[in-house]
């Protein structure tokens, strides 16, 4: 309180000084104050000061009043307005705009006034003006322009606030309620007083809080107005440098063309000056050669006469004898046509000069040149999707473009005879997103420009690719084991695309489904990509070319429990079916047909063999490590089941040869009997109990393959062997009955001691 | 018997020999047997996993004429032993030194031949217990002094001890995780060995021979799992001459569905040859269900 009280005479000693003087006159009539406030001596100095200074514009007034003759409305708000303004301002205001004041314009003066300011004053003497009618709303509109017109005159807002301060601190120790009707501050015992007695009185700390509310809301709408002509202003800039460059660019292009036009006009003197020279030379010359002529001609006529005239002297005999060969000559003479014709006319052909170049070049002065041809940009790595890529292209800085015209083609390669359908579009800007296009397929594009002044030449012609169409997993064809898992997939595209990636999720951790690894830059439609033992994987897979990626393949997922492998058909013997789950065997109870078709290279076949064993094989993932899977078998069929190398013979029984490792079961005369076949030969082995469930156990890394009852976890049989390529589980059935394979399933653990 | 147990956990063990092996020991002791009213020896191996913690027991018993040590020093064991934390005790295959008479006289009945049998003819009766020996005494002697878990023990033997391991486990149904033999006496009451052993410890009266033949045993088995891996060599001479009779052993079982793997094993004799061949693979098939 003490501080805002220090700081109003303060801030009167400064800059402000004039308006702060006044608006204590404002707000404080002079009588009142001096009743209310007899023992304050501050104040008393103050009012001392105020009370005289008011004089002062009212002579101002008064002299106004004088000099105009201006109405009642007009001396009531000279006296208004010289309350607070002092003598100069008050002097300077009647000189200039007395005459124009009348008391219903005075708000149109304050607009124009502002406006006509910088920005920055205009946006204060808005605030100003709010800020009086909101602080002061039930005061008349005059107050309100007059602490406006305040405004406007550089105040700052801080010093606003300092105009509501001070009444209340100054009535601090005396004062506690606050006349509203006054506005003024009075104590609680002076409002039984006269003055106040009809008056509408709050507390003066909810006026405080009014006011200080009011204030706040005023500052921070005109801290809003700060910013909002900051950023006006800051455009303004950026206008007055773009027509800067404008009108720079404008001149040159001007002198340029200027330059040019006076280049022409002076060429075309020189070819017309020339030409005159020629002309002139000409004629002379014909008329010399005319007059020379003419010359001849009258000696040789003199001489004629001489002679005629000598030969009249002449003897009668010789007369007659040279008459008669002088009329010969004579007749000669005359015979010959004396040319009297001017050759060359004297006066100067009327030569049309022609203009036309330069009219045309004095027309386009005030016209921009036509825009130089594009550059067209080079594709963008990874701006391309399937169906769209973006074009880019830029062009010589000092051109002014309305427009671009943008064209393209698909690039054939087959038949050239066949004109591709060509794409024009119109853009304004330096790029454009070109879409519905065919995915992983190569376009043509190339550009224009265009003003008023017309069309540029065509940029080159760049080629851009689209992205490729998503591949296509081959769900059914997905091998795994714990570590690892072989997708294969279809390109989906029937043009080559430059590479794959794969994507693999772990699918476990839901909160983490974002992680996302990748397997880029694989060339073929295959990939073996390592994984973590039992977790479960969704994959996907993209393809990509210069375009971009295509979008992701529909998802196809992985569990690494255990080893998963599908039935190979195309090793199916014909007798077998495999079911649609491609996990069971069926040989059918009929006979098979008596002619087969031939069998290809791969599957099993009984032609050309005795062999009554009729095989198919899994596709193993190529990954050495441990493989354990179950075969559920019939008790009393007939059956083989091991591993084999993928080359084994296909017309043998499998077993019967090195190249596959196998356990057979024969179910004779009520007797079992169980074979562990390689290379024929099998150790003698008895089994009391027939297994219903075989355990497979393939072991790259120790070179074993066991044979297990799954049932009652017995060990059957382990096979040491030197497995130096990657084996495929095989199957056999060699009477009807079926075989269900059990993959993708953990290892038991009494497996594990073997 | 409360005295007795008493007074069998006071007998103090003497220690004859350890060595180390494998990073475990290979021990013998001797030890005065109350079944056998005899000084009696047996080995013990134990593994290195024996000294932090308790160790299955897998009890191999021995053919005939053998002594503990034939199996510690010729089986070469010890590695697969080691490997899979097994103490194995193998046990002298009779009472010794009894002073019965005929004792020593052949080598197929009385000293090393004690048949795995509790004899009940007068002159065998008090010691010639070698049934009780290996199944009560000798377990519950292990127990109480090596590191072992009482609940997991299985039976193994070459020969006359095939046949002990066979009836061991088939007359203590759960006693034993698993059992195994190499070349067993699978019938010793239709085989020569079996009925000199029989008649001599049992007396003639054939029927009580049954309760000690493993193909008899099977016929009555209650069908507890029991898993019973045997190897046999194709060679063995014990086999050609009928001592053996594995196929009898397989029918039954075949018709009982107990689970057998039985291999005949191509070339190979009755030696310790023999079981040293396929030793690695009989610990492993206890270990399975004694780790497990």
């Amino acid at each position: 309180m003490e501080e805002g009280a220090g700081e109003a005479p303060g801030l009167g000693r400064s800059a402000a000084s004039k308006d702060f003087r006044f608006y204590h006159t404002d707000l404080y009539d002079s009588e009142d104050r001096l009743q209310i406030f007899p023992e304050e001596s501050t104040r008393m100095r103050r009012e001392g000061v105020q009370t005289e200074m008011t004089h002062e514009p009212m002579r101002g007034g008064v002299k106004g009043k004088a000099q105009r003759d201006l109405g009642e409305e007009v001396d009531e708000f000279v006296h208004l307005y010289g309350l607070e303004d002092d003598h100069d301002l008050g002097d300077e205001f009647i000189e200039e705009n007395t005459p124009r004041i009348e008391v219903s314009e005075y708000p149109s003066y304050m607009m124009m006034g502002s406006e006509q300011r910088d920005w920055r004053l205009t946006g204060e003497a808005a605030q100003g003006e709010d800020l009086g009618f909101m602080g002061w709303g039930s005061v008349g509109q005059c107050q309100d322009l007059r602490e406006a017109y305040r405004y406007s005159h550089g105040r700052a807002s801080e010093e606003y606030e300092c105009y509501v301060i001070p009444e209340e601190e100054d009535e601090e120790e005396a004062a506690d309620v606050f006349c509203v009707t006054c506005k003024t501050p009075i104590r609680a015992s002076e409002k039984d007083q006269d003055e106040h007695k009809q008056h509408e009185v709050t507390p003066l700390s909810k006026a405080l809080e009014s006011a200080k509310d009011e204030i706040h809301k005023n500052m921070y709408k005109l801290e809003k107005q700060i910013i909002e002509m900051e950023n006006f202003a800051s455009h303004l800039e950026e206008v007055f440098i773009t027509v800067e460059e404008n009108f720079g660019r404008q001149e040159q292009n001007f002198e340029s063309h200027y330059n040019e036009i006076l280049e022409t006009l002076s060429q075309k003197y020189e070819e017309k000056i020339q030409a005159l020279g020629e002309k002139k030379k000409e004629k002379l010359e014909a008329l010399y050669g005319q007059l020379v002529n003419c010359g001849e001609n009258l000696d040789t006529c003199k001489e004629l006469m001489e002679t005629i005239e000598e030969m009249c002297h002449e003897e009668k005999v010789d007369f007659i004898k040279d008459a008669v060969a002088m009329a010969d000559r004579l007749g000669k003479f005359l015979q010959t046509k004396t040319d009297v014709e001017i050759s060359a006319q004297p006066d100067f052909e009327d030569q049309t000069l022609d203009f036309s170049d330069v009219e045309e070049l004095m027309g386009s002065i005030n016209t921009i040149p036509a825009p130089s041809a594009p550059v067209i940009n080079p594709q963008a790595p990874n701006s391309a999707t399937g169906s769209s890529v973006r074009v880019c292209w830029s062009l010589y800085s000092d051109d002014t473009v309305e427009s671009y015209q943008l064209s393209y083609r698909p690039v054939q390669d087959g038949s050239p005879g066949k004109e591709q359908t060509e794409f024009t579009m119109t853009v304004k800007e330096t790029y454009c997103s070109v879409t519905n296009l065919l995915p992983n397929t190569q376009y043509e594009f190339w550009v224009t420009a265009q003003n008023r002044a017309g069309l540029s030449p065509t940029s080159e012609r760049a080629v851009y690719m689209t992205a490729p169409c998503p591949p296509i997993i081959k769900s059914k064809e997905i091998r795994s084991c714990e570590e690892a898992a072989l997708i294969s997939w279809e390109s989906g595209n029937l043009n080559p695309v430059d590479s794959y990636t794969v994507e693999l999720t772990q699918a476990e951790t839901p909160g983490a489904s974002g992680v996302t690894e990748s397997v880029v830059g694989i060339p073929t439609c295959e990939c073996l990509v390592q994984l973590q033992p039992r977790q479960n994987y969704t994959i996907y897979v993209r393809a990509l070319n210069v375009g971009g990626p295509s979008a992701r393949s529909e998802p196809a997922t992985v569990h690494t429990t255990g080893s998963y492998f599908p039935l190979n058909e195309h090793t199916c013997h014909p007798w077998l079916t495999v079911s649609e789950d491609g996990l069971t065997v069926v040989r059918s109870e009929r006979r098979a047909p008596a002619r087969e078709p031939v069998p290809s290279d791969t599957q099993f076949t009984s032609l050309l063999s005795k062999t009554r064993c009729a095989a198919v094989m899994g596709n193993l993932i190529p990954v050495r490590g441990r493989h354990y899977w179950e075969v559920e078998v019939d008790e009393c069929l007939d059956y083989t089941v091991g591993v084999a190398f993928e080359d084994v013979p296909r017309q043998e029984d499998l077993g019967a040869n090195r190249l596959s490792w196998c356990m057979r079961h024969a179910f004779a005369s009520s007797r079992h009997k169980y074979e562990f076949l390689h290379n024929k030969t099998t150790p003698d082995i008895r089994i009391t109990v027939p297994p219903k469930k075989i355990g497979i156990l393939l072991d790259y890394e120790n070179a074993k393959l066991s044979f297990f009852n799954v049932d009652i976890s017995q060990h059957l049989y382990t096979f040491s062997c030197q497995l130096h390529q990657f084996v495929h589980p095989c199957f056999s059935l060699e009477k009807p009955g079926c075989l269900k394979i059990n993959n993708g399933i953990s290892m038991p653990e009494h497996v594990t001691f073997y | 018997m409360r005295s007795l147990f008493t007074n069998r956990r006071r007998m103090a063990l003497k220690q004859v020999s350890s060595s180390k092996c494998f990073g475990g020991l290979q021990k013998v002791f001797e030890h005065d047997s109350v079944e056998l009213k005899c000084k009696m020896k047996f080995a013990v191996y134990l593994p290195p996993k024996a000294e932090t913690g308790k160790c299955p027991v897998l009890y191999w018993l021995s053919g005939l004429t053998c002594t503990e040590q034939n199996f510690i020093s010729k089986s070469g064991y010890h590695q697969a032993a080691s490997e899979h934390g097994l103490v194995v005790v193998a046990p002298d295959t009779s009472p010794r030194g009894c002073n019965i008479k005929g004792e020593e006289d052949s080598w197929d009945f009385g000293t090393g031949a004690g048949f795995y049998v509790d004899a009940t003819e007068d002159l065998w009766k008090t010691n010639y217990r070698m049934y009780s020996y290996v199944t009560k005494e000798l377990p519950q002697l292990v127990s109480d002094n090596f590191p072992v878990d009482p609940q997991r023990m299985s039976v193994f033997g070459h020969s006359m001890g095939g046949h002990g391991a066979l009836i061991c486990a088939l007359k203590n149904p759960g006693k034993y995780k698993s059992v195994s033999a190499f070349a067993p006496l699978c019938n010793p009451v239709l085989c020569r060995w079996g009925k000199k052993a029989f008649t001599g410890y049992l007396g003639t009266d054939q029927s009580k021979w049954e309760a000690y033949d493993a193909t008899c045993l099977v016929k009555s088995y209650p069908g507890s799992q029991l898993d019973i891996l045997i190897d046999q060599g194709k060679e063995d001479e014990f086999l050609s001459d009928g001592q053996l009779l594995p196929d009898n052993f397989i029918a039954a079982c075949t018709e009982k569905k107990i689970p057998v793997v039985f291999r005949l094993q191509e070339g190979y004799d009755h030696s310790y040859y023999f079981i040293a061949t396929f030793i690695a693979d009989h610990i492993r098939h206890h270990a399975k269900y004694l780790n497990a």
